[in-house]
């Protein structure tokens, strides 16, 4: 390996990460102001051919070969260099391959085994280059030309991109297989790479090419037609604006209506569910599950002007017939106390006649005497009749109070 | 289940466009030739047959037969549609500017509300174009905030089918075939009251290009 050479290279990568920055600008602006950079670091890309002067008293730019480069690797979109320089390339083949041929025969296999890898290098950065051509052209198609703004500018590009394809293609017909066989002969590491690898992807670069030329052509017609709709809007528009009254003919009356007219009206109803079908009751379940209870508090609903005037009234009447039970109960006690006699609840009932509910009347007694005070509760003995439940066990059913004076 | 074929019907039945957009299942449907024949024959019962417009691009149910009331109905929607015609186009071309995208909308294309919303914002004649497309009677706004004229307009051209919104949460719509019919309708006016449109609009253009 030539020692001199690997340094230089190296060096000149080093160069490359040590002025990435630089690099990048260059790539985006274009060119680079040599005022903004010491003169050392320019001189050094200079002589590393890393940038280049086009004409004197202009801005240094990055060389093409690694501009390509870079686009090619970053995939940029904004790349539309097809190299479609087929024809030269496949005349170095041929030349390598007599090389190669000529050093077998004469035995001097070093000599042919460079000759070979060379040959191995030139096909492969033939098919990369196919390749990478025709990925360019599709995606250049797949973003419909996105990196131009206007219709114009689109059908230009797809013009470029239409007349760069019949280009690749009438460069690929220098493809000639045949002579390549015979030139391969019967040497099989060259008919592998002569026949096989270059065949593969020519075909696969033809069928790619042809997928994308009607592709392109499609999207002509279809940048056109926008282009044509453009023009009728602004047509009718502006028609509108000279003729304000225009108003076309109803067609819907001529005797035979146009197709683009005649549309049927709606003539269907969304159908219901059926409650006596068992399969849709799961459906109609949902529909009775959405609907919601709607509670209106009232307090929203009534407005201030509505409500009545406020009036101090005498609550006391109200109060008095509420509590003629417990007045009941009260009468109840005092005649205990009164006649000093033990006295049965149902009997003080039947004697005054009350209109209570008996079992209301029982309840109310034993709230009345519990609700006593302890100190007149101690006055009073309560006593209770009844019997236990003859069911359950545990209950004492009582059918009447006596209640008497300690 | 309903059958693809009665829910092609129903869709046509109801009047309905029926495009890749709104229902590619359905759509896909009517591509064979056989199934039409089906639904052609389900229609002819009911005096309708299959047709479609802008290239296949959607199909809809016409009058077999046209009689007085069919004649009527045509008539009335004929009303709809050459009343919708301004409103529509104006829009049309409002989107397409204010996008700045030079492609008019065509079947599939997905218009993002915020995003157009920004751009009128910031564009006084943009607003104020919306402000007069809101007032027409189709849409009918009486806002006075570009929010709640953009938000009405959008509705209603979803409710006449002009535009779809395929995610209920999200503000991004989709243009359908019924656009593309427009476009057939505008084309036709222009060929037969012979109005040469394009012409014009060219010239016009020179115009501006000249000053």
């Amino acid at each position: 390996m030539n020692n001199n050479l690997k340094k230089a290279g190296t060096a000149l990568l080093n160069a490359l990460s040590n002025h990435s920055e630089l690099v990048m600008q260059a790539y985006f602006s274009g060119s680079i102001n040599e005022t903004d950079h010491s003169p050392k670091v320019i001189a050094n890309l200079l002589d590393l051919k890393i940038l280049w002067r086009p004409e004197n008293e202009r801005n240094l730019r990055l060389r093409p070969a690694l501009r390509t480069l870079l686009e090619e690797s970053l995939q940029d979109e904004n790349t539309r260099q097809i190299d479609a320089n087929i024809g030269s390339s496949l005349a170095t083949l041929k030349t390598l391959s007599e090389h190669y041929k000529a050093a077998l025969n004469q035995g001097r296999f070093h000599e042919a085994e460079a000759q070979l890898s060379e040959v191995t290098e030139r096909v492969y950065s033939l098919t990369d280059m196919l390749a990478t051509n025709v990925r360019l052209i599709w995606s250049r198609i797949s973003n419909e030309f996105g990196y131009v703004s206007t219709v114009d500018a689109k059908i230009r590009e797809n013009e470029l991109a239409q007349s760069q394809v019949s280009e690749l293609l009438n460069q690929l017909e220098l493809f000639k297989f045949d002579q390549l066989t015979q030139l391969s002969g019967s040497h099989r590491e060259l008919r592998h790479l002569l026949v096989v690898t270059l065949q593969s992807s020519f075909a696969h670069c033809i069928q790619e090419l042809s997928l994308a030329q009607s592709k392109l052509i499609d999207l002509l017609g279809r940048f056109r037609e926008f282009k044509g709709r453009t023009r009728l809007l602004k047509g009718f528009v502006l028609h509108l604006e000279q003729r304000p009254d225009f108003k076309p003919t109803d067609y819907s009356r001529l005797s035979k209506v146009p197709t683009l007219f005649n549309v049927a009206d709606s003539l269907i109803k969304p159908a219901n569910i059926d409650v006596n079908d068992v399969s849709q009751e799961q459906e109609w379940l949902n529909i009775v599950g959405k609907m919601h209870n709607i509670n209106r508090s009232q307090s929203t609903t009534r407005s201030s002007s509505n409500s009545s005037p406020l009036t101090m009234q005498d609550t006391a009447a109200i109060e008095l017939a509420e509590n003629k039970l417990k007045v009941a109960v009260e009468a109840f006690f005092c005649e205990v106390i009164e006649n000093g006699k033990n006295v049965t609840a149902l009997d003080y009932y039947q004697r005054h006649q009350l209109d209570f509910d008996p079992e209301v009347w029982l309840y109310q007694i034993i709230g009345g005497y519990h609700g006593l005070p302890e100190q007149d509760k101690a006055f009073f003995a309560i006593e209770t009749q009844g019997q236990p439940d003859p069911t359950f066990s545990g209950n004492y059913v009582i059918s009447d109070i006596e209640i008497g004076l300690h | 289940m309903i059958s693809q074929l009665g829910q092609v019907l129903e869709a046509l039945l109801a009047g309905q466009f029926i495009c890749q957009v709104t229902d590619e299942d359905s759509y896909r449907f009517l591509q064979s030739s056989a199934n039409r024949e089906q639904v052609e024959s389900h229609l002819a019962i009911l005096n309708r047959k299959l047709t479609s417009a802008a290239d296949d691009q959607v199909y809809f149910a016409a009058y077999e037969g046209i009689g007085e009331g069919e004649r009527a109905a045509l008539s009335k929607q004929f009303e709809d549609v050459s009343n919708h015609l301004l409103p529509l186009i104006e829009w049309l071309l409002l989107v397409q500017e204010s996008l700045n995208k030079d492609l008019s909308l065509s079947q599939g294309m997905n218009i993002r509300l915020n995003e157009l919303q920004t751009v009128i914002e910031d564009t006084p004649a943009y607003a104020e174009q919306l402000n007069k497309i809101s007032r027409y009677a189709m849409f009918g706004s009486k806002a006075a905030e570009l929010d709640a004229q953009l938000k009405l307009i959008f509705k209603r051209l979803v409710e006449l089918g002009y535009l779809i919104k395929p995610n209920q949460d999200k503000q991004i719509y989709t243009v359908t075939g019924k656009i593309d019919y427009l476009f057939d309708v505008l084309k036709f006016i222009d060929e037969t009251e012979q109005l040469s449109l394009a012409k014009k609009a060219e010239d016009a253009m020179a115009q501006t290009n000249l000053l």
